[in-house]
């Protein structure tokens, strides 16, 4: 049976309300190994780990769960000398954290979180060319020195620089490395297929459903419309609402055709849960996601 | 399909090949600026546009950046303007402070930073030196910092 995870959130209140769904209702742990740090100087030169980062420690070693990290500001996507030192920077964090929670795999999101050694936050599409996978590969090689399977994640992007249906053919060169993964990411690949008109099963019958090593579930809501000047409203990749019917229907499609699927995990943010009929919800979808994968051949 | 994006399909398929071209390091460090530029512009879809004309950057390079959907840029550059606000919100207890008492005037002190200083810190504390600096720095036509008196010698 392929095991079913679900994201910690640095938040107390999360925890807490969620705290009988976290150690009852599932496999594994996912944390952003980022979130778990602080930075004693404020030039940043110094990561060292914060509060949540012991507890979660506990936490895994108490229920004797395991971790899978999933990072967001490593930025695969990046080559800019003006980031190496920061890059160098975490990497040795990374290093450090792998020693405590012995993550099963190490995954990031597709583009660029950093550009030109500044923070986006956001990841940002990257040029779909050789050179920008290239990138990206040799990013996924530096993480393996750490954590021998690694990968990345189909992203949300705002804007693409091409084609969208043409990043399955760039993920596909991105992730050329044995041990370099798919993270498919459900609903980013359903907002995606929203924001820019296509239809998301499309997508996913381009991509190479055998690098699939981990899936996403979660949901997210239309941004508000007077947000742009032309009103338009756009699906935001918020991980704060429940999982869409049509990822739901993604999942049970795709689930069955990625043979080496190590892991399903259902994401959801901080301060998004508040009180018991979120819990409730969020548990429905972990024993969902179960059920689902349980009907697997 | 909107019409953006049936722009970016076919100028990717106005260049058959041209995606898998190898760009080049610097190129790609031209491309990286540039991105770096727009998502902190006042009008970012021009600057993506400007990109676009950068004889610097592959053709491919620059008709998909001429091609992207106007109201995706300005969507992923107001996120990354509101990601920037709640991680300097989050190191900078006074810049809360200031927030709570006029979120308005807060805002487009905001602006103002976020459009003039690089986004070089990734955590609270480092936007929070950020602000400060920023704050204290003098500004042009006048003597004093850009915060309300007292906060920029904070």
């Amino acid at each position: 049976m392929i095991p079913v995870g679900f994201t910690l959130q640095p938040d107390e209140g999360f925890l807490d309300l969620l705290a009988d769904v976290i150690r009852r209702e599932v496999d594994y742990y996912e944390v952003a190994p980022e979130t778990l740090w602080r930075v004693a100087d404020e030039a940043e030169a110094q990561l060292q780990e914060n509060g949540f980062h012991r507890a979660f420690a506990a936490l895994g070693r108490g229920a004797g769960r395991p971790f899978v990290a999933h990072g967001v500001g490593f930025s695969l996507g990046t080559a800019a000398p003006a980031d190496a030192a920061r890059r160098r920077r975490w990497l040795a964090r990374i290093r450090l954290d792998h020693e405590v929670f012995r993550f099963r795999w190490y995954t990031d999101h597709l583009g660029a979180t950093s550009v030109a050694g500044q923070a986006a936050a956001l990841p940002l599409p990257v040029p779909m060319t050789a050179h920008a996978a290239g990138v990206v590969r040799r990013s996924l090689a530096a993480l393996s020195e750490i954590v021998d399977d690694v990968g990345a994640e189909n992203s949300v992007a705002y804007f693409m620089l091409g084609d969208p249906l043409d990043e399955p053919r760039f993920l596909s060169s991105a992730l050329r490395a044995p041990r370099a993964h798919l993270l498919l990411d459900l609903h980013n690949v359903f907002t995606m297929g929203e924001n820019f008109g296509f239809d998301p099963a499309e997508y996913v019958a381009r991509l190479d459903l055998s690098k699939v090593i981990e899936i996403h579930l979660s949901g997210g809501s239309p941004s508000d419309p007077a947000w742009l000047p032309s009103g338009r409203v756009l699906r935001l990749d918020g991980h704060d609402d429940a999982v869409p019917e049509p990822v739901w229907r993604l999942f049970e499609d795709v689930a069955p055709r990625c043979p080496r699927l190590r892991g399903v995990t259902l994401e959801r943010m901080e301060g998004t849960v508040a009180g018991a009929a979120d819990v409730a919800t969020v548990r429905e979808e972990l024993r969902r996601a179960r059920w689902i994968l349980g009907r697997l051949p | 399909m909107t019409r953006a994006a049936k722009g970016a399909r076919r100028a990717a398929a106005r260049v058959p090949g041209e995606g898998p071209r190898r760009a080049g390091a610097g190129a790609y460090a031209r491309y990286e600026e540039a991105v770096a530029r727009a998502m902190t512009a006042p009008e970012p879809v021009e600057a993506v546009r400007a990109a676009g004309r950068d004889p610097g950057l592959p053709a491919g390079v620059r008709r998909a950046l001429l091609a992207a959907d106007p109201d995706g840029v300005r969507m992923a550059a107001l996120l990354v303007a509101r990601l920037r606000f709640e991680r300097l919100l989050r190191g900078c207890p006074e810049a809360e402070a200031w927030f709570d008492r006029d979120a308005a005037d807060f805002s487009a002190a905001f602006r103002r930073y976020h459009a003039e200083v690089p986004p070089t810190a990734f955590f609270p504390p480092g936007e929070a030196r950020l602000f400060r600096r920023w704050l204290a720095a003098p500004r042009a036509g006048g003597s004093g910092g850009a915060g309300p008196p007292g906060i920029g010698q904070i």
